[in-house]
Protein backbone atom coordinates (compact mmCIF):
# COMPACT_ATOMS: atom_id res chain seq x y z
CA UNK A 1 0.00 0.00 0.00
CA UNK A 2 2.55 2.26 1.08
CA UNK A 3 4.53 1.84 -1.81
CA UNK A 4 1.94 2.68 -4.47
CA UNK A 5 1.49 5.31 -2.65
CA UNK A 6 4.94 6.19 -2.77
CA UNK A 7 5.35 5.62 -7.03
CA UNK A 8 2.10 7.99 -7.25
CA UNK A 9 3.72 10.86 -4.96
CA UNK A 10 5.28 12.08 -8.12
CA UNK A 11 2.62 11.56 -10.15
CA UNK A 12 1.49 15.06 -12.16
CA UNK A 13 -2.05 15.55 -11.41
CA UNK A 14 -4.13 14.27 -14.69
CA UNK A 15 -7.04 16.10 -14.30
CA UNK A 16 -9.20 13.16 -13.54
CA UNK A 17 -9.94 13.08 -9.61
CA UNK A 18 -10.88 9.23 -8.70
CA UNK A 19 -13.08 8.68 -6.61
CA UNK A 20 -12.12 6.15 -3.88
CA UNK A 21 -14.48 3.37 -4.77
CA UNK A 22 -12.13 1.07 -6.65
CA UNK A 23 -9.81 -1.00 -4.98
CA UNK A 24 -6.81 -0.30 -7.62
CA UNK A 25 -5.11 2.79 -5.78
CA UNK A 26 -2.94 3.78 -8.92
CA UNK A 27 -4.89 6.59 -10.27
CA UNK A 28 -5.75 8.32 -7.23
CA UNK A 29 -4.73 10.86 -5.26
CA UNK A 30 -6.39 11.88 -1.72
CA UNK A 31 -6.18 14.80 0.15
CA UNK A 32 -5.63 13.24 3.17
CA UNK A 33 -3.23 13.31 5.88
CA UNK A 34 -0.48 11.05 4.63
CA UNK A 35 0.19 8.53 7.01
CA UNK A 36 3.41 7.65 5.83
CA UNK A 37 4.69 11.29 5.38
CA UNK A 38 6.62 11.18 9.23
CA UNK A 39 8.55 7.88 8.75
CA UNK A 40 9.55 8.78 5.32
CA UNK A 41 10.95 12.28 6.81
CA UNK A 42 12.53 10.70 9.82
CA UNK A 43 14.11 8.39 7.63
CA UNK A 44 15.65 10.83 5.35
CA UNK A 45 16.69 12.59 7.92
CA UNK A 46 18.21 9.80 10.00
CA UNK A 47 20.00 8.96 6.29
CA UNK A 48 21.53 12.41 6.60
CA UNK A 49 23.07 12.14 9.39
CA UNK A 50 24.46 8.83 9.13
CA UNK A 51 25.76 9.71 5.83
CA UNK A 52 26.52 13.17 5.92
CA UNK A 53 25.61 15.75 3.43
CA UNK A 54 25.46 14.83 -0.31
CA UNK A 55 28.87 15.78 -2.22
CA UNK A 56 28.66 19.11 -3.77
CA UNK A 57 28.01 19.59 -7.58
CA UNK A 58 28.87 21.67 -10.36
CA UNK A 59 27.05 24.46 -11.09
CA UNK A 60 26.76 23.17 -14.77
CA UNK A 61 25.20 20.00 -13.60
CA UNK A 62 22.84 21.47 -11.57
CA UNK A 63 19.10 22.97 -13.57
CA UNK A 64 18.66 26.35 -15.42
CA UNK A 65 22.32 26.57 -16.95
CA UNK A 66 23.01 28.17 -20.53
CA UNK A 67 26.67 27.92 -21.33
CA UNK A 68 26.94 30.51 -24.20
CA UNK A 69 24.43 32.47 -21.93
CA UNK A 70 26.28 32.05 -19.35
CA UNK A 71 29.40 33.00 -21.15
CA UNK A 72 28.18 36.21 -22.43
CA UNK A 73 26.70 38.01 -19.50
CA UNK A 74 30.95 37.34 -18.30
CA UNK A 75 32.08 39.39 -20.71
CA UNK A 76 29.25 42.02 -20.20
CA UNK A 77 29.67 42.37 -16.75
CA UNK A 78 32.80 42.44 -16.49
CA UNK A 79 32.37 45.68 -18.86
CA UNK A 80 35.27 43.61 -21.82
CA UNK A 81 35.21 42.49 -25.01
CA UNK A 82 36.26 38.92 -25.62
CA UNK A 83 36.09 37.57 -28.62
CA UNK A 84 34.47 34.37 -27.68
CA UNK A 85 36.22 31.84 -29.59
CA UNK A 86 39.03 32.49 -27.38
CA UNK A 87 36.87 32.41 -24.76
CA UNK A 88 35.51 28.88 -25.27
CA UNK A 89 39.33 27.63 -24.85
CA UNK A 90 40.09 29.46 -21.85
CA UNK A 91 37.82 27.77 -19.93
CA UNK A 92 38.84 24.42 -21.14
CA UNK A 93 41.73 22.81 -18.81
CA UNK A 94 43.77 19.79 -19.91
CA UNK A 95 42.69 17.78 -17.60
CA UNK A 96 39.03 18.18 -18.42
CA UNK A 97 39.88 17.39 -21.93
CA UNK A 98 42.34 14.40 -20.99
CA UNK A 99 39.07 12.65 -18.60
CA UNK A 100 36.72 13.46 -22.21
CA UNK A 101 39.40 11.60 -23.65
CA UNK A 102 39.16 8.60 -21.47
CA UNK A 103 35.61 8.60 -21.36
CA UNK A 104 35.44 8.28 -25.38
CA UNK A 105 37.94 5.29 -24.88
CA UNK A 106 35.85 3.92 -21.99
CA UNK A 107 32.39 4.44 -24.37
CA UNK A 108 34.79 2.61 -27.36
CA UNK A 109 34.00 5.77 -29.70
CA UNK A 110 36.93 6.01 -32.24
CA UNK A 111 38.62 9.21 -32.17
CA UNK A 112 37.79 9.82 -36.22
CA UNK A 113 33.93 9.59 -35.61
CA UNK A 114 34.09 12.02 -32.60
CA UNK A 115 36.85 14.09 -32.47
CA UNK A 116 37.35 16.57 -29.64
CA UNK A 117 37.63 19.99 -31.29
CA UNK A 118 38.59 21.68 -28.11
CA UNK A 119 41.94 23.17 -27.34
CA UNK A 120 42.92 23.90 -23.77
CA UNK A 121 44.49 27.33 -22.21
CA UNK A 122 47.95 26.67 -21.72
CA UNK A 123 49.39 29.03 -24.06
CA UNK A 124 46.60 31.48 -22.92
CA UNK A 125 47.15 30.74 -19.20
CA UNK A 126 51.41 31.33 -19.71
CA UNK A 127 50.72 34.27 -21.77
CA UNK A 128 48.59 35.93 -19.08
CA UNK A 129 50.50 34.87 -16.36
CA UNK A 130 53.54 36.73 -17.99
CA UNK A 131 51.68 39.75 -18.56
CA UNK A 132 50.09 39.89 -14.80
CA UNK A 133 53.48 39.64 -13.63
CA UNK A 134 55.17 42.20 -15.97
CA UNK A 135 52.20 44.77 -15.15
CA UNK A 136 52.27 44.46 -11.72
CA UNK A 137 56.15 44.79 -10.96
CA UNK A 138 55.35 48.23 -13.71
CA UNK A 139 52.82 49.28 -11.19
CA UNK A 140 54.47 48.69 -7.89
CA UNK A 141 57.87 50.36 -8.90
CA UNK A 142 55.67 53.31 -10.06
CA UNK A 143 53.84 53.55 -7.11
CA UNK A 144 56.58 53.12 -4.76
CA UNK A 145 59.87 54.72 -6.46
CA UNK A 146 61.80 54.16 -3.44
CA UNK A 147 60.87 50.14 -2.62
CA UNK A 148 63.57 47.77 -3.36
CA UNK A 149 63.58 44.59 -5.75
CA UNK A 150 62.79 42.42 -2.90
CA UNK A 151 59.78 44.02 -1.24
CA UNK A 152 58.65 44.70 -5.42
CA UNK A 153 58.98 40.93 -5.38
CA UNK A 154 57.45 40.12 -2.48
CA UNK A 155 54.30 42.32 -2.90
CA UNK A 156 54.02 40.84 -6.96
CA UNK A 157 54.36 37.23 -5.73
CA UNK A 158 51.33 37.68 -2.52
CA UNK A 159 49.22 39.32 -5.11
CA UNK A 160 49.89 36.34 -7.16
CA UNK A 161 49.77 33.91 -5.12
CA UNK A 162 46.82 30.98 -5.48
CA UNK A 163 45.28 32.31 -2.37
CA UNK A 164 44.79 35.97 -3.55
CA UNK A 165 43.97 34.80 -7.02
CA UNK A 166 41.61 31.93 -6.28
CA UNK A 167 39.68 34.26 -3.73
CA UNK A 168 39.28 36.80 -6.87
CA UNK A 169 38.36 34.01 -9.16
CA UNK A 170 35.56 32.65 -6.75
CA UNK A 171 34.27 35.92 -6.77
CA UNK A 172 34.08 36.89 -10.28
CA UNK A 173 32.42 33.58 -11.20
CA UNK A 174 34.90 32.35 -12.64
CA UNK A 175 34.61 28.72 -10.92
CA UNK A 176 30.76 27.85 -12.67
CA UNK A 177 32.63 28.54 -16.25
CA UNK A 178 35.41 26.28 -15.73
CA UNK A 179 35.59 23.16 -17.07
CA UNK A 180 37.58 20.90 -15.34
CA UNK A 181 37.74 17.32 -14.33
CA UNK A 182 37.61 17.13 -10.55
CA UNK A 183 34.78 19.52 -8.31
CA UNK A 184 35.15 21.66 -6.04
CA UNK A 185 37.86 22.53 -8.68
CA UNK A 186 41.60 22.68 -7.36
CA UNK A 187 43.10 25.38 -7.00
CA UNK A 188 46.21 25.19 -9.52
CA UNK A 189 43.44 24.80 -12.27
CA UNK A 190 41.49 28.03 -11.28
CA UNK A 191 44.70 29.98 -10.72
CA UNK A 192 45.57 28.93 -14.33
CA UNK A 193 41.71 29.61 -15.69
CA UNK A 194 41.95 32.90 -14.39
CA UNK A 195 45.34 33.86 -15.92
CA UNK A 196 44.27 32.39 -19.31
CA UNK A 197 41.21 34.74 -18.81
CA UNK A 198 44.30 37.33 -18.60
CA UNK A 199 46.02 36.42 -21.65
CA UNK A 200 42.36 35.87 -23.88
CA UNK A 201 41.78 39.78 -22.77
CA UNK A 202 45.08 40.99 -23.69
CA UNK A 203 44.36 39.20 -27.18
CA UNK A 204 41.18 40.56 -27.47
CA UNK A 205 41.67 44.05 -25.96
CA UNK A 206 44.91 44.73 -25.83
CA UNK A 207 47.37 45.57 -23.42
CA UNK A 208 46.18 48.64 -21.61
CA UNK A 209 42.67 47.16 -21.32
CA UNK A 210 43.91 44.55 -19.80
CA UNK A 211 46.34 46.57 -17.43
CA UNK A 212 43.07 48.26 -16.18
CA UNK A 213 41.61 45.04 -15.88
CA UNK A 214 44.37 43.98 -13.31
CA UNK A 215 44.39 47.08 -11.15
CA UNK A 216 40.46 46.97 -11.06
CA UNK A 217 40.46 43.23 -9.43
CA UNK A 218 44.09 42.44 -8.46
CA UNK A 219 45.55 45.93 -6.84
CA UNK A 220 42.40 46.10 -4.89
CA UNK A 221 43.44 43.18 -2.91
CA UNK A 222 46.02 45.67 -1.72
CA UNK A 223 43.33 47.58 -0.18
CA UNK A 224 44.21 47.61 4.17
CA UNK A 225 46.97 45.72 3.66
CA UNK A 226 50.33 46.49 5.36
CA UNK A 227 53.45 45.78 3.87
CA UNK A 228 55.48 43.80 6.68
CA UNK A 229 52.16 41.48 6.57
CA UNK A 230 53.63 40.48 2.91
CA UNK A 231 56.83 41.10 2.75
CA UNK A 232 58.65 39.26 5.60
CA UNK A 233 61.83 40.82 6.98
CA UNK A 234 64.00 38.75 9.77
CA UNK A 235 66.17 42.16 10.49
CA UNK A 236 64.51 45.18 9.93
CA UNK A 237 67.02 47.39 12.03
CA UNK A 238 69.73 45.83 9.74
CA UNK A 239 67.87 46.43 7.02
CA UNK A 240 67.30 49.49 7.64
CA UNK A 241 71.14 50.62 8.42
CA UNK A 242 71.45 49.69 4.97
CA UNK A 243 69.12 51.88 3.46
CA UNK A 244 69.59 54.65 5.49
CA UNK A 245 73.84 54.33 4.52
CA UNK A 246 72.58 54.10 1.18
CA UNK A 247 71.19 57.50 1.37
CA UNK A 248 74.13 58.73 3.55
CA UNK A 249 72.28 59.18 5.91
CA UNK A 250 73.42 59.02 10.00
CA UNK A 251 72.98 55.68 11.20
CA UNK A 252 69.79 55.73 13.82
CA UNK A 253 70.57 55.71 17.33
CA UNK A 254 67.69 53.88 19.87
CA UNK A 255 66.44 56.23 22.74
CA UNK A 256 64.05 54.98 25.21
CA UNK A 257 60.95 57.59 24.90
CA UNK A 258 58.36 57.01 26.96
CA UNK A 259 57.76 53.66 29.31
CA UNK A 260 54.11 52.81 31.32
CA UNK A 261 53.76 49.98 33.69
CA UNK A 262 57.55 48.68 33.45
CA UNK A 263 56.61 46.03 36.43
CA UNK A 264 53.21 45.13 35.48
CA UNK A 265 52.18 41.45 33.10
CA UNK A 266 51.86 44.14 30.34
CA UNK A 267 54.52 46.79 30.21
CA UNK A 268 54.47 49.34 26.89
CA UNK A 269 57.84 50.88 25.93
CA UNK A 270 58.38 53.29 23.20
CA UNK A 271 61.43 53.62 21.65
CA UNK A 272 62.53 56.33 18.83
CA UNK A 273 65.31 56.17 16.74
CA UNK A 274 67.65 59.15 15.77
CA UNK A 275 70.06 59.96 13.12
CA UNK A 276 71.81 63.01 13.83
CA UNK A 277 69.62 64.37 16.85
CA UNK A 278 66.52 64.33 14.48
CA UNK A 279 63.81 61.59 15.50
CA UNK A 280 62.89 59.21 12.10
CA UNK A 281 60.39 57.10 13.69
CA UNK A 282 59.16 56.41 17.04
CA UNK A 283 57.75 52.30 17.53
CA UNK A 284 55.69 50.64 20.49
CA UNK A 285 56.48 47.40 22.16
CA UNK A 286 55.88 44.97 25.30
CA UNK A 287 59.81 44.71 25.52
CA UNK A 288 62.75 46.86 24.97
CA UNK A 289 64.07 44.83 21.86
CA UNK A 290 60.34 44.35 20.33
CA UNK A 291 59.84 48.03 20.54
CA UNK A 292 63.07 49.05 18.70
CA UNK A 293 62.36 46.17 16.31
CA UNK A 294 59.23 47.90 15.57
CA UNK A 295 60.10 51.32 15.45
CA UNK A 296 62.63 50.05 12.45
CA UNK A 297 59.77 49.20 10.81
CA UNK A 298 57.80 52.36 11.20
CA UNK A 299 60.82 54.16 9.57
CA UNK A 300 61.00 51.66 7.08
CA UNK A 301 57.65 52.68 6.28
CA UNK A 302 58.20 56.06 6.37
CA UNK A 303 61.15 55.58 4.03
CA UNK A 304 59.23 53.21 1.44
CA UNK A 305 56.16 55.47 1.41
CA UNK A 306 53.91 52.55 2.68
CA UNK A 307 52.46 54.17 5.47
CA UNK A 308 48.72 54.15 6.32
CA UNK A 309 48.37 57.61 5.40
CA UNK A 310 49.59 57.67 2.34
CA UNK A 311 48.08 59.38 -0.87
CA UNK A 312 45.30 56.23 -1.95
CA UNK A 313 46.34 54.47 -5.42
CA UNK A 314 44.54 55.96 -8.27
CA UNK A 315 41.46 53.83 -9.50
CA UNK A 316 39.76 56.64 -11.63
CA UNK A 317 38.11 54.76 -14.77
CA UNK A 318 39.90 55.00 -17.92
CA UNK A 319 42.48 57.99 -16.94
CA UNK A 320 44.20 57.95 -20.32
CA UNK A 321 40.62 58.42 -21.98
CA UNK A 322 40.34 61.78 -19.98
CA UNK A 323 43.57 63.06 -21.08
CA UNK A 324 43.10 63.18 -24.91
CA UNK A 325 40.73 65.81 -24.85
CA UNK A 326 43.02 68.05 -22.88
CA UNK A 327 45.02 67.84 -25.80
CA UNK A 328 42.99 68.28 -28.20
CA UNK A 329 41.31 71.72 -26.70
CA UNK A 330 44.86 73.21 -26.15
CA UNK A 331 45.77 72.36 -29.81
CA UNK A 332 42.71 74.57 -30.95
CA UNK B 1 30.83 42.74 25.18
CA UNK B 2 27.06 40.98 25.01
CA UNK B 3 26.40 39.43 22.00
CA UNK B 4 22.72 38.99 20.54
CA UNK B 5 21.70 35.83 19.02
CA UNK B 6 20.87 36.82 15.66
CA UNK B 7 24.29 36.84 13.78
CA UNK B 8 26.05 39.86 12.54
CA UNK B 9 28.70 41.29 10.12
CA UNK B 10 30.34 44.58 9.26
CA UNK B 11 29.65 46.59 5.89
CA UNK B 12 32.05 45.75 3.32
CA UNK B 13 31.60 44.72 -0.66
CA UNK B 14 32.73 42.15 -2.08
CA UNK B 15 36.34 42.30 -4.13
CA UNK B 16 36.22 46.22 -3.21
CA UNK B 17 33.69 46.60 -5.91
CA UNK B 18 33.20 50.17 -6.79
CA UNK B 19 36.72 51.16 -6.04
CA UNK B 20 37.82 49.83 -9.58
CA UNK B 21 35.28 49.54 -12.02
CA UNK B 22 31.55 48.54 -10.80
CA UNK B 23 30.43 45.09 -11.28
CA UNK B 24 26.89 44.04 -10.77
CA UNK B 25 26.97 41.29 -8.30
CA UNK B 26 23.65 39.19 -9.64
CA UNK B 27 25.14 36.60 -11.84
CA UNK B 28 21.68 35.10 -12.94
CA UNK B 29 17.73 34.85 -11.85
CA UNK B 30 15.51 31.76 -12.24
CA UNK B 31 11.66 32.90 -12.40
CA UNK B 32 10.01 29.53 -11.59
CA UNK B 33 6.45 30.13 -11.93
CA UNK B 34 3.32 27.95 -12.91
CA UNK B 35 1.22 27.81 -16.54
CA UNK B 36 -1.93 27.81 -15.00
CA UNK B 37 -2.46 28.52 -10.77
CA UNK B 38 -3.69 31.74 -9.67
CA UNK B 39 -0.51 32.88 -7.34
CA UNK B 40 1.37 33.21 -10.36
CA UNK B 41 -0.87 35.63 -12.14
CA UNK B 42 1.63 38.42 -11.42
CA UNK B 43 4.31 36.40 -13.06
CA UNK B 44 2.83 35.55 -16.08
CA UNK B 45 2.26 38.71 -16.23
CA UNK B 46 5.73 39.97 -15.76
CA UNK B 47 7.09 37.69 -17.89
CA UNK B 48 4.73 38.90 -21.34
CA UNK B 49 5.63 42.54 -20.47
CA UNK B 50 8.72 43.35 -18.47
CA UNK B 51 11.24 40.64 -18.65
CA UNK B 52 12.66 41.20 -22.05
CA UNK B 53 13.48 45.16 -20.60
CA UNK B 54 15.18 43.72 -17.88
CA UNK B 55 17.34 41.10 -19.62
CA UNK B 56 18.24 44.03 -22.17
CA UNK B 57 18.30 46.49 -19.30
CA UNK B 58 20.91 44.30 -17.24
CA UNK B 59 23.31 42.02 -19.91
CA UNK B 60 25.32 40.97 -16.92
CA UNK B 61 22.89 38.87 -15.66
CA UNK B 62 21.72 35.56 -16.73
CA UNK B 63 17.83 34.97 -16.68
CA UNK B 64 16.29 31.42 -16.77
CA UNK B 65 12.52 31.76 -17.30
CA UNK B 66 11.34 28.33 -15.82
CA UNK B 67 7.39 27.10 -16.55
CA UNK B 68 6.95 24.08 -13.76
CA UNK B 69 3.39 22.71 -11.86
CA UNK B 70 4.31 24.71 -9.00
CA UNK B 71 2.11 25.96 -6.13
CA UNK B 72 4.66 28.80 -5.02
CA UNK B 73 5.77 30.70 -7.83
CA UNK B 74 9.66 32.10 -6.93
CA UNK B 75 12.37 33.95 -8.20
CA UNK B 76 16.36 32.37 -7.32
CA UNK B 77 18.55 34.86 -6.93
CA UNK B 78 22.17 33.78 -7.64
CA UNK B 79 25.19 36.03 -6.46
CA UNK B 80 28.89 36.31 -7.20
CA UNK B 81 29.84 35.61 -4.00
CA UNK B 82 28.09 32.46 -4.13
CA UNK B 83 25.03 33.29 -2.21
CA UNK B 84 21.52 32.09 -3.00
CA UNK B 85 18.53 33.83 -2.08
CA UNK B 86 14.96 32.82 -3.14
CA UNK B 87 12.31 35.37 -2.96
CA UNK B 88 8.63 34.26 -3.72
CA UNK B 89 6.29 36.15 -5.22
CA UNK B 90 2.98 34.68 -4.62
CA UNK B 91 0.19 37.22 -5.60
CA UNK B 92 2.47 39.62 -6.62
CA UNK B 93 1.55 41.95 -9.31
CA UNK B 94 4.02 42.61 -12.15
CA UNK B 95 4.96 45.91 -11.04
CA UNK B 96 5.80 44.81 -7.66
CA UNK B 97 7.79 41.71 -9.26
CA UNK B 98 9.24 44.70 -11.44
CA UNK B 99 10.41 46.40 -8.14
CA UNK B 100 11.80 43.32 -6.39
CA UNK B 101 14.08 42.55 -9.35
CA UNK B 102 15.63 46.00 -9.20
CA UNK B 103 16.19 45.96 -5.47
CA UNK B 104 17.84 41.93 -5.78
CA UNK B 105 19.67 43.78 -8.60
CA UNK B 106 21.22 46.26 -6.77
CA UNK B 107 22.32 44.05 -3.56
CA UNK B 108 25.67 42.70 -2.83
CA UNK B 109 24.81 39.27 -2.60
CA UNK B 110 26.26 39.87 1.40
CA UNK B 111 23.54 38.54 4.01
CA UNK B 112 21.00 40.62 4.85
CA UNK B 113 21.45 40.53 8.70
CA UNK B 114 22.41 43.31 11.07
CA UNK B 115 25.30 45.30 10.31
CA UNK B 116 27.15 46.14 12.84
CA UNK B 117 28.42 49.58 11.67
CA UNK B 118 26.88 51.54 8.77
CA UNK B 119 30.12 52.89 8.04
CA UNK B 120 33.79 51.16 6.92
CA UNK B 121 37.30 52.90 6.57
CA UNK B 122 40.83 50.83 5.80
CA UNK B 123 42.58 54.15 6.68
CA UNK B 124 41.13 55.37 9.86
CA UNK B 125 43.24 58.07 10.99
CA UNK B 126 45.60 60.38 8.79
CA UNK B 127 47.44 62.40 11.69
CA UNK B 128 47.76 59.36 13.77
CA UNK B 129 45.61 57.32 16.19
CA UNK B 130 45.33 59.17 19.55
CA UNK B 131 47.16 57.38 22.73
CA UNK B 132 47.88 58.29 26.19
CA UNK B 133 51.08 59.27 25.26
CA UNK B 134 50.13 62.00 22.03
CA UNK B 135 50.92 65.34 23.02
CA UNK B 136 52.51 64.91 25.95
CA UNK B 137 56.08 66.80 26.44
CA UNK B 138 58.89 64.20 26.51
CA UNK B 139 60.11 66.42 29.82
CA UNK B 140 57.21 64.67 32.10
CA UNK B 141 58.53 60.90 32.62
CA UNK B 142 56.98 57.26 32.77
CA UNK B 143 52.79 57.72 33.15
CA UNK B 144 52.07 57.98 36.61
CA UNK B 145 49.40 58.24 39.18
CA UNK B 146 48.15 62.05 39.47
CA UNK B 147 50.82 64.71 41.47
CA UNK B 148 50.18 67.78 42.15
CA UNK B 149 53.44 69.55 40.88
CA UNK B 150 52.59 68.76 37.49
CA UNK B 151 50.40 72.16 37.22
Amino acid sequence: MASGYLLNRGALTLGIHCQRVCRDISLSQVREKKRWMKAYTYLMAKKLKLEGPPPPTPRSQQPHWDYHAEIQAFTHRLHENFSLELLKTVFTNPCYLQMEQEKRKGLGVESETAALVLKDNMQLSKKGSAFAESFLIDWCRASFPSLPAIGVESIVGHLTSPAVITYVAKNLGIEDLTMSAEFPVPDDVLCSTFMAVIGALQESSGAERTGLFLRDFLVTQLIGKDLFDMWTVVNPMGLLVEELTKRKIPLPEPRLIRSAGASTVLPLYFVGLYSDKKLLAQGPGETLAAAEEEAARVALRKLYGYTENRRPFDFSPQQQQQQQPFIQSASN
Amino acid sequence: MTSRGTPSRFLRSVLQNGVGRYVCQLKRISIVFSKKAQSSLGARDFIEEGVVDYANKNPGTVVYVSPQPCRVPKIVAEYLNGNVREETITSKTSQQISELLTKLTNQSGLEIIHIRKPFHTDSPSIQGLWHPFTNRPLSIGPIRGFSMHDF
